[in-house]
């Protein structure tokens, strides 16, 4: 420290004393430490702020005091080593063992950490030193900041050594009569001082026992006796404007009062001041101390409390603003643009509008050559205030940076050189960076091109809000201007808008047509939209702008010729999709729509039946499904994945236009007529409602009476509202329908959007239209605000739908004052949710990140931790990419394909094989080289494909009665012109059907390969980041919190958020365990409920008809009748016996013996009671009265309950659901399948079957939370989480805990939580770091290692000699072209 | 001539029964008198009106020309005299699927044949042997006139 130093700091002043104010000498704020503030230099090294980096000084402290960050490892350290002889106190071959294991080259982190706490928690439990036979009592931390040691805790208080103590305290008894107090206490308290004199005499060989690595750090060090003063810079002085002084940082005035404090304990101890006194002097320094370097210590006593909290050094580095996760991993940046967003279709979906006044700002270092030099001179003449201009230009020659507002600029222009940079202005086609909080997974942040346009907001088209989660209610949106031209480049292929169509969390389309495009592709859609020839003209230029302007519309003939020519709107919409026969570019699509009828596929009356046949819309009206932001059967998913990136953009940019321009000519808009009921409907939703009233006024009754049925697992109370809420949902659910059914679809607005699929659901419309329906909170009815009631409009205990917040009127006809505010109710209840959610899906996303981030497919296709450890040996265990997946779970939907292939090609001179014919070229063709590379199970699958439809064909040919040789026939006289000219024509249309020729069947099995190959992982795929993303970002989106139970009714299972977050913690107890118990005799029901009677538990008192005392003359005993009739009539296996059994184990009585226990007939038990001295004989039987009816006789104790439920579907299976702990009891169970007996709690499951069944337990269980929120997650996503969970051999959380078992890099760690703590853990071990991690890296400053950064050297040379440019062999100056051409 | 698909008289049977779903285009279900035909067919009723109980003459071909030459598929505004002048509905469309009817018992040579005009849906279904010209993807013009009583 000294040597580090440059000065003794001594003076307890900041300044001089005298009117100059100038920094003491010597004293905290030196100047000799280092500047602050401009114009001024630095004592030391003579250089101005910019410069100088700052000097130490340190401060001799009079007395050691303890450093706070290391005063737990103090401890530690002392509780391990002899107080006496400073050795660890092991006995020798422990001591041996453990160095034997210490011995080893590479010790990781966490096995560091591992054997210090082994090491810890052996030396701890000895109370004599093995090598010195010293008595060593229990380390203890008293008070604040102080240590006892409790030597004589093992002792027997009169025994040998303690009698010596007490005489000794006797004799100071006498002359000061204050030690009385404390005669009984025989802790001795280890000063600073003691503890450095035991650490200094700690043996250099015992230093590894305690994991200290002696080269980096001693155990005298976690001491200070000195301390450090940072330089000035670290803590800057603060001239205040408004009045005189100046405002010093918190660190240099607790420096000062540290220098104080040290002048006070020096001078008391010159001139010999009482001991006590100086002891709390030592105290306060000793808190100052501490509290110099964490603030935030609890536990000061009240006269010591600092008055005002200071900002210290562990505060500095802590928390979110903090140093870690303030400056380090994350960085401010010179110039970026900020506001408010707005729509513009009129941009393809790769632009975005950026306003003059931002392009003005933002700028881009150009680099002068030949061929843009007159376009920068014009640039520059321009300047920083016109347009596309310029604000710096930086000389070549003399690295001077000129500002263009000023001076001659003509002159500047025309002494540009190439090889000058100039700072140009944004203009268009530059690529930009364009982003939105909260940047929840990639695709927040996107490479659009710019395209500067007046007014202040960024416009972009709509159909990319989805992927950033923006909407124009005020959102504001960030953009970043790329500064070289390989940036550009990396950010145009990899974030551009058209490279992230898809995303990677399912490998669904996220960006698609939305809202207004929907509604009008619809529109124009319908089968009976037509158009004359200038109106079909008219739609169609407006396709023509930005890159289209120039394209070439090839409109086709009209649908109908006669009595008009007409157009229809489909013909206009296929122009989207390929403008000209120049486009190559055909997709196929069957899909259905939303408007689909169900049945009869292309006859749908409602034209919802999708079919695009090598690009024409041949039917049906196009919606949300074939052209929204979802699913895989979607117009642009095909352009996407059968054509290209840039058909499916254009294709959309194409369609907004349209639409849009359609939709603004055509006119749409909503009034209250649309959502008028019509009195049919009024008075039709009147009968309905009052049909439901008097249904669960019924209920009601029959529930009063005590006459309803109880449901299984149902408390009456509980029947009765589910038994409520279902009919008043189908009273909701009927009226809606009705008003569906009135409404007009063709002009009805709502409707259509609701149809289309461009905003709002038939629900909100039945809403508005018929009726609201019943109000929820938390998932039942409203709960009672009021005594017994919800309102005090209603009375007590009333049950009647209106008074839990049934809502029977529409939006249209108004609420009631009660409907409304239970309406409010409801409301809020979705308000507090959303908030609530937001800040806890937050915090998971960045623990998910955190703990994934590092994980990278390597070149072996392994995913390996940055420190190399392997999660999984192949992604998902095929190594296949989400994003490229375009069947379910597999790269290729065969049966897509193999119609895309059909129709797209068709060989019209070929004849269609049959379905032998097939089967033997596909196998043939799989074996060749080409296809080599591909995974025998995809060749199987492939196989499998052809073999199902070469079945269906051949079923056709013999239907037909279409043979080989017919064909062969056909084939040869089919030039003849055979006499049999029938059945020749016969069979030409008749091979129409499921025609599948040789070259058709290659260019199918093509496109397989090609797909398969595409859809392999690539190496240096950061998986573990996409996996983090694709699991937080949908799960801000989960609504709701808690949902019903599909199978049975009673039971509800925690889901959403709340769940997602319990798998991921690795919760020890999930606030709904459930084991699903599958049974060895599906079908019995009786068997059913044997197995059930066996896992519940149940009460003696359950099955007793009474449990009486019995008192005679001589004998006092506890008659117990069992209820026979009722045990056979629940299937309970219970005899006396057993019960007998049961109280025997009961743990609740002390010790009752079987001999005590008399079994007197099949139903009868008694008790005795043993009269003993201790107890009171009749308090004893009362005792066991009240026991005896809560004592377990048959079932799983931590069981709560279980209950059968019946599969109707598979002929009446009979499952067991049981709620509660207890998997492997249950297991166990006679009745039970363990083979098929599953629980949702994953560390039960590890506990009981192990780590990989508790993998398959976390994936399922992720998977089936998503799944019923309707969020598609790619099963390798969750599977690499769940891996990275399980790797280590035990279930690990993705919280602090888990994170600290996984990752060995400190910075990471301390980026993460708990910065402090692990940085003194860390400078306990002298760890090093390897900076391997993103996080790590992030913070030093050097490319991450995913990526593109997967790739190094492996071997560096040592002589790296200098690299000389080689002519080109035939490289001639002379035939070198000019890059410019003079033009004389 | 091979350009004629198809060519005889229908009479409506039904129409729209599903309910009238499109202002300006109804559904009728025809059935032929000679070939015993069933026809589905997607009509503009709205400059082309169709009753029930109406009796038309159906042309089905691949050509509007006269003499029968294949066209390319283009579209020629004013192309001259053609097939088209007799008859009172005209139009284009494209054959899309073709498929085995698999609904009744003895039906081992029906066939249907979809063809898609713009969105119009006309399904034709009968015996194998009328529609032995039909082709997926070609291209074929529907001509319709109604016969007086």
């Amino acid at each position: 420290m000294q040597k580090e130093a440059h000065i003794h700091v001594v003076s307890k002043n900041l300044y001089t004393q005298d009117a100059q104010r100038k920094p003491c000498q010597f004293g905290v704020l030196d100047p000799k430490l280092g500047v602050c503030g401009a114009n001024r230099t630095c004592e030391t090294c003579f250089q101005d702020v910019n410069k100088c980096l700052g000097h130490f000084g340190y401060i001799d402290l009079q007395l050691p005091v303890f450093h706070i960050g290391f005063f737990r490892s103090i401890i530690v350290v002392l509780q391990t080593i002899c107080k006496k002889c400073s050795r660890v106190m092991l006995q020798k071959d422990i001591k041996q063992e453990f160095q034997r294991s210490l011995c080893r080259p590479v010790l990781s982190y966490l096995q560091k950490k591992g054997l210090r706490k082994k090491i810890h928690e052996k030396a701890k439990k000895t109370t004599l030193c093995p090598s010195c036979g010293e008595l060593n009592g229990a380390v203890l931390k008293c008070a604040l900041l102080k240590i006892a040691h409790d030597k004589y805790r093992s002792q027997k208080r009169q025994s040998g050594p303690l009698t010596n103590i007490n005489e000794a305290f006797h004799s100071a008894k006498q002359t000061m009569p204050d030690v009385g107090s404390l005669i009984n206490s025989y802790t001795e308290i280890l000063n600073p001082v003691r503890v450095l004199e035991l650490f200094e005499r700690i043996p250099t060989e015992d230093l590894p026992l305690l994991l200290i690595d002696e080269s980096i750090v001693h155990p005298r060090d976690f001491l200070l006796s000195r301390i450090l003063v940072p330089p000035i810079c670290i803590r800057p002085t603060v001239q205040s404007d408004f009045r005189q002084g100046t405002n010093e940082d918190d660190l240099t005035i607790k420096l000062s009062e540290i220098i104080f404090l040290n002048d006070v304990i020096q001078r008391n101890r010159l001139n010999g001041v009482k001991m006590d006194k100086l002891v709390e002097e030592w105290d306060f320094l000793q808190l100052q101390c501490a509290l110099y370097i964490n603030s935030s210590i609890s536990g000061i006593p009240a006269h010591m409390q600092p008055k005002k909290w200071i900002r210290s050094f562990a505060q500095r580095l802590k928390g979110k603003q903090g140093r870690f996760r303030g400056n380090l991993s994350g960085k401010r940046v010179d110039f970026s643009a900020r506001t408010v967003i707005s729509p513009d279709p009129n941009l393809r979906i790769d632009e975005v509008a950026v306003p003059i006044h931002v392009a003005k700002i933002m700028s881009y270092p150009e680099i002068v050559n030949k061929i843009n030099l007159e376009f920068i001179r014009q640039l520059v003449r321009n300047g920083p205030d016109v347009h596309p201009g310029a604000n710096f230009v930086i000389q070549k020659a003399n690295e001077h940076k000129r500002f263009l507002k000023y001076g001659d600029r003509n002159e500047i222009a025309q002494k540009l050189r190439v090889g000058d940079i100039v700072e140009r202005h944004l203009i268009d086609g530059d690529v930009v960076l364009f982003n939105r909080q909260p940047s929840l997974h990639r695709l927040s942040i996107m490479a659009l091109f710019a395209r500067v346009m007046p007014h202040r907001t960024f416009r972009f088209n709509e159909c990319i809000c989805s992927p950033f989660n923006a909407d124009f209610d005020g959102d504001e949106m960030n953009l970043h201007l790329p500064q070289t031209e390989e940036a550009k480049a990396e950010a145009l292929i990899l974030m551009g808008t058209k490279s992230n169509l898809v995303t990677p969390r399912n490998g669904e389309m996220i960006i698609g047509a939305t809202q207004d495009f929907l509604t009008g592709a619809y529109l124009l859609t319908q089968r009976d939209v037509f158009f004359d020839r200038s109106k079909a003209c008219q739609l169609l230029v407006w396709i023509l702008t930005n890159k289209d302007e120039y394209e070439k519309i090839r409109l086709p003939p009209p649908t109908i010729f006669k009595p008009c020519q007409l157009w229809t709107g489909k013909q206009l919409f296929n122009l989207v999709l390929k403008l000209n026969n120049n486009c190559k570019d055909v997709i196929n699509l069957r899909a259905k729509g939303k408007a689909y009828c169900g049945k009869t596929e292309d006859l749908c009356p409602n034209d919802g039946f999708i079919i695009i046949r090598n690009s024409k819309l041949l039917l049906g009206c196009v919606d949300k499904s074939v052209l929204g932001a979802n699913g895989k059967t979607n117009v642009f998913y095909m352009l996407l994945r059968d054509c290209s990136e840039a058909a499916a953009a254009t294709a959309m940019a194409r369609l907004a236009r349209l639409t849009s321009y359609y939709l603004m000519n055509r006119g749409f808009s909503i009034g209250l007529i649309d959502v008028t009921p019509g009195e049919k409907l009024m008075t039709e939703k009147r009968d309905l409602v009052t049909e439901g009233y008097t249904k669960c006024s019924s209920y009601i009754r029959q529930k009063q009476e005590g006459k309803l049925q109880c449901q299984p697992g149902f408390s009456p109370e509980e029947t009765l509202e589910a038994l409520i809420l279902k009919e008043l949902s189908n009273v909701r659910e009927l009226a809606g329908n009705l008003c569906l059914n009135e409404l007009q679809r063709t002009s009805n607005s709502p409707l259509i959007m609701a149809i289309s699929g461009s905003k709002g659901s038939f629900i909100n419309i039945s809403q508005m239209v018929a009726c609201v329906g019943q109000q929820a909170i938390s998932g039942s009815r409203i709960p009672n605000g009021f005594e017994d009631r919800s309102l005090p409009h209603f009375e007590k205990h009333s049950k009647i739908p209106a008074a839990k917040g049934f809502v029977e009127n529409s939006f249209y006809s108004g609420l009631s004052p009660t409907e409304f505010f239970f309406h409010t109710m409801g409301g809020r209840e979705g308000l507090v949710d959303t908030a609530v959610k937001t800040a806890e899906t937050g915090y998971m996303q960045r623990r998910l990140v955190k703990c994934l981030e590092d994980l990278c497919c390597q070149y072996d296709m392994t995913i390996r931790t940055s420190t190399n450890d392997i999660v999984q040996f192949s992604y998902g265990g095929d190594s296949l990419d989400p994003i490229y997946l375009e069947g379910k779970d597999q790269p290729v939907d065969y049966d897509r394909i193999y119609n895309h292939v059909r129709s797209k090609y068709r060989y019209d001179s070929e004849m269609p094989l049959n379905g032998d014919e097939m089967k033997e070229y596909v196998n043939q063709q799989l074996v060749t080289n080409d296809y080599h590379f591909i995974k025998q199970e995809y060749k199987d699958q492939i196989v499998d494909f052809i073999q199902d439809v070469s079945f269906k064909v051949n079923q056709h040919r013999e239907k037909f009665h279409l043979t080989n040789d017919d064909k062969d026939e056909e084939d040869e006289r089919g030039r003849q012109i055979s006499s049999k000219k029938k059945k020749r024509r016969l069979a030409a249309v008749l091979f129409e059907i499921e025609r599948c020729t040789k070259s058709q069947l290659h260019q199918f099995l093509q496109l397989c390969k090609d797909k398969y190959a595409r859809s392999i992982l690539e190496p240096g795929t950061a998986v573990g980041a996409l996996c983090a993303q694709s699991i937080g970002e949908p799960a801000t989106q989960m609504t709701l919190k808690t949902f019903h139970f599909a199978g049975v009714a009673s039971m509800n299972i925690t889901l959403g958020v709340p769940r997602i977050k319990e798998i991921i913690n690795a919760v020890r107890i999930p606030s709904t365990p459930l084991i699903t118990a599958s049974l060895i005799e599906e079908h019995d029901q009786d068997s059913a409920r044997r197995v059930k009677g066996r896992v519940e538990k149940t009460f003696l008192g359950q099955i007793s008809q009474y449990i009486d005392e019995v008192y005679l003359q001589d004998d006092c005993y506890l008659l117990i009748k069992l209820d026979l009739e009722r045990i056979r009539l629940l299937k309970l296996e219970i005899t006396a016996m057993s019960v007998i059994d049961a109280i025997v184990r009961e743990k609740k009585f002390k010790k009752i013996k079987y001999n005590q226990l008399a079994f007197i007939d099949s139903a009868t038990i008694t008790l005795n009671v043993p009269d003993t001295l201790k107890t009171n004989l009749y308090y004893t039987i009362k005792r066991y009265k009240e026991i005896l009816p809560k004592v377990v006789v048959k079932g799983i104790s931590s069981v709560d309950r279980a209950v059968i439920s019946v599969e109707e579907k598979e002929g009446h299976k009979y499952k067991l659901f049981v709620e509660g702990e207890g998997l492997r009891d249950v297991m166990g169970i006679m009745g039970v399948n363990g083979n098929k007996t599953t629980s949702n709690n994953t560390m039960e499951v590890y506990r009981c079957l192990g780590i990989e069944a508790a993998r398959t337990t976390i994936i399922n269980e992720i998977v089936y939370t998503m799944a019923s929120h309707g969020i598609g997650l790619d099963i390798r996503h969750v599977m690499l989480l769940a891996d990275l969970m399980t790797y280590k051999g035990e279930v690990l959380g993705m919280t602090r805990n888990g994170l600290a078992k996984m990752k060995e890099s400190v910075l990471m760690l301390a980026s993460f939580e708990r910065t402090i703590d692990h940085l003194y853990d860390a400078a306990y071990h002298g760890q090093k770091d390897t900076i391997s991690g993103v996080s790590e890296c992030i913070i030093m400053g050097i490319p991450i290692r995913i990526g593109t950064g997967v790739f190094q050297l492996l071997y560096k040379h040592p002589n790296r000699g200098t690299i000389t440019g080689r002519n080109l062999m035939f490289d001639n100056i002379d035939m070198h072209q000019p890059l410019i051409t003079s033009t004389s | 001539m091979a350009d004629i698909l198809f060519e005889d008289i229908f009479e409506v049977k039904d129409m729209d029964p599903d309910g009238k779903k499109f202002v300006r285009v109804s559904r009728i279900f025809c059935e032929s008198e000679s070939f015993k035909m069933d026809l589905i067919l997607d009509v503009n009723t709205q400059i082309y009106p169709m009753e029930f109980g109406d009796k038309f003459r159906l042309k089905i071909c691949t050509t509007l020309r006269e003499d029968g030459t294949p066209d390319n598929g283009e579209f020629n505004q004013d192309s001259g005299p053609n097939r088209a002048d007799q008859f009172e509905y005209v139009m284009f469309g494209q054959v899309y699927r073709i498929e085995g009817d698999d609904t009744g018992v003895d039906t081992a040579s029906r066939l249907s044949a979809y063809v898609s005009f713009g969105g119009l849906l006309m399904r034709l279904q009968g015996d194998a042997n009328n529609l032995h010209g039909f082709k997926t993807d070609s291209n074929v013009y529907l001509l319709m006139k109604k016969l007086a009583f």
